[in-house]
């Protein structure tokens, strides 16, 4: 009976996950010279992406993307989630949680074209900002790593919030009247009590984040402005030509590094186990 | 001696909800003090008003001849156990006791030393560094108390910290509990719902009921003479009937009560009216030697162990009466059906006139 249960995401998982990283395994070894794919098996493409430095600074700027993404989410994300939590209004809360939702209801190239309109040199931010009187130059917001970061923050923001906020939820109140009461300040008790027990959130969200934004191709692709070069465009690039290697080798590299940061973010936990 | 607690007509609201309606009493100091009554008398509400995590909507309340009007829980010489605890599941039992020091700022070598000592008082030392979830309840409460008695409070709070374990357990704990607060010499304010726990453990008890306090006495003062028609239902075992009174002589009451007529000693005279009349179940006699009052059947002898319980209708009345007495091990005295006389003593009897 549980192996029937098991059946539909066991084929879903062989079928599409593991049995194309085995393909794409064997076509990282072969070999891709002047638009040709020859079966002739070698390391020279991973060796490229070992040592070359053009492959380096890919890897690092996309790296650099998905860790600022990710902090950036979780600053703006964990403050959002407490205020949420502390609103103790359910009417309210359900309202902002349809508005922090919200980006994810728009198609991710609607999104995209608006945030190039907004960020735009003429556009509303850079108006206000010459306003405001905080810059006299147009600040180049858009078509670089900064748009990148706005608009990837934008859309994985509720992917960290709703995991903090439901570990918040979870969190006995109890608990911050005992602190209180055993003499702790807002700050220790946060310290000690709230932001440990609501690491779980905390973890499950950046995790979340950071895979999504270690994958994002569609945004960096319209408001990169090709500027910002991650291991995705560079993979659907080397798709276009057919040069299956290289983008098996991208590939994996992604996928290491998600494992990587999965791992990672998984021993932050110890600071919140309960045994 | 000044009190250490101080109440002074203090009344809270939730909402129209009035949880507290002006309250007043003292706790002396280093005397083990109950709030009792049933669940949503208020007891609770007042207990966290002195701990600082609800506030007065009027009224004054003092700790230590201190108004803690406006004055934050972390500033307050009082600390908590509460209901279910409440303990940092993240932290070991070491880590929850040295929480409240680490608030403090001592240096680690005290905050060691005295962790290691309140451990030791409620025996816990041998499991220092395990988390609560590896703990039983009756350990986790002892964390608990170790938690709040480390920080040497002026008084300590408990809200209803046994509610959770098993009776035996709670039986155990409560002489514990007692033992300990003899040995610290610390005031304590304690929550309970159990009349049976209030008069075991306490010096004093507040009988609470729907937000006001219905008497404020000794165990056994408070046993024997039940102020409210209330406070003798909650406390003990009681029959109460309605009833009419009338003085009688310089001392007594003349009571009537549906076939019942009878002269209690009251001390002073009861003024002519209506009310309602209570009569223990172990100050019933049954066939007295001297002084029957009346006959009735026994219509049901329960056997509960220490004592036996019989249900006794009175002859040529409606009434029913529970008496019970003391099991000596010869069996169980009367039998279903049989006729029996009753008496009391004429000072047993307490009189609540309505209104």
């Amino acid at each position: 009976m549980p192996l029937l249960l098991l059946a539909p995401g066991l084929v879903l998982l062989l079928g599409m996950f593991v049995a194309p990283l085995a393909a794409f395994m064997e076509y990282s070894f072969y070999r891709f010279r002047r638009g040709r794919l020859t079966a002739d098996y070698n390391i020279d493409t991973w060796r490229r992406f070992l040592t070359d430095d053009y492959y380096h600074v890919i890897i690092g700027d996309t790296l650099k993307v998905a860790t600022l993404v990710t902090l950036l989410a979780l600053a703006i994300g964990y403050p959002l989630a407490y205020a949420m939590w502390k609103i103790n209004r359910p009417a309210l809360q359900r309202w902002l949680g349809l508005l922090i939702f919200s980006p994810i209801l728009v198609s991710v190239v609607v999104r995209s074209y608006g945030w190039t309109v907004l960020l735009s040199d003429q556009g509303p931010v850079n108006w206000t900002m010459r306003s405001l009187g905080l810059t006299s130059e147009p600040v180049q917001l858009v078509f670089n790593l900064t748009g990148v970061l706005i608009a990837l923050t934008h859309v994985f923001l509720p992917f960290v919030v709703f995991p903090i906020f439901s570990s918040m939820t979870r969190l006995d109140p109890s608990l911050r009247e005992a602190a209180a009461d055993l003499g702790a300040g807002w700050w220790m008790t946060f310290r000690r009590v709230t932001l440990p027990l609501t690491l779980p959130g905390v973890v499950a969200g950046a995790q979340i984040c950071f895979v999504l934004s270690l994958g994002a191709f569609v945004t960096p692709a319209l408001l990169g402005g090709g500027r910002v070069l991650v291991l995705p465009l560079q993979v659907y690039a080397a798709t276009g030509e057919v040069n299956w290697p290289v983008a098996a080798v991208g590939g994996f590299v992604l996928l290491l590094a998600a494992l990587v940061a999965v791992i990672g973010f998984n021993r932050l936990l110890r600071y919140s186990e309960v045994r | 001696m000044d009190p250490d607690v101080e109440l002074v007509a203090v009344t809270k609201a939730f909402g129209g909800f009035v949880a507290v309606r002006e309250v007043s009493f003292s706790v002396p100091r280093g005397s083990f003090f109950s709030l009792l009554g049933p669940s949503g008398c208020g007891k609770s509400t007042t207990l966290r008003m002195i701990a600082g995590l609800e506030h007065p909507d009027s009224g004054r309340l003092l700790v230590g001849g201190r108004d803690m009007a406006g004055v934050a829980p972390y500033r307050r010489p009082t600390n908590m156990v509460f209901q279910r605890w409440a303990l940092f599941p993240h932290m070991t039992a070491a880590e929850n006791v040295a929480f409240g020091l680490e608030a403090e700022r001592r240096p680690r070598g005290e905050i060691r030393q005295r962790v290691a000592d309140a451990l030791a008082l409620v025996g816990l030392a041998a499991l220092a560094a395990r988390k609560p979830g590896q703990l039983s309840g009756g350990q986790m409460q002892r964390v608990a108390l170790a938690r709040a008695l480390v920080k040497r409070p002026q008084v300590l709070l408990l809200d209803e910290p046994l509610g959770a374990l098993d009776l035996k357990l709670r039986l155990q704990m409560q002489l514990e509990l007692k033992r300990i607060q003899r040995e610290v010499g610390t005031t304590f304010v304690y929550v309970t719902h159990d009349q049976a726990e209030a008069m075991t453990m306490s010096d004093r008890i507040a009988v609470m009921h729907e937000g006001r306090l219905e008497q404020l006495g000794a165990p056994q003062e408070i046993y024997d003479r039940p102020a409210t028609r209330f406070v003798a239902g909650f406390i003990g075992n009681a029959n109460i009937l309605a009833a009419d009174f009338s003085p009688d002589g310089p001392d007594g009451t003349l009571v009537r009560a549906e076939g019942l007529a009878f002269r209690a000693r009251t001390g002073v005279p009861l003024p002519a009216g209506r009310g309602h009349l209570m009569l223990r179940y172990e100050r019933l006699r049954l066939n007295p030697a001297e002084g029957e009052r009346a006959r009735a059947v026994v219509r049901d002898a329960i056997f509960t162990g220490s004592a036996v319980h019989y249900v006794l209708g009175v002859e040529g009345s409606p009434i029913e009466l529970i008496a019970e007495t003391p099991y000596d091990g010869s069996g169980v005295g009367h039998r279903r059906g049989e006729t029996v006389g009753l008496g009391w003593d004429e000072a047993a009897p307490r009189l609540f006139a309505d209104g």
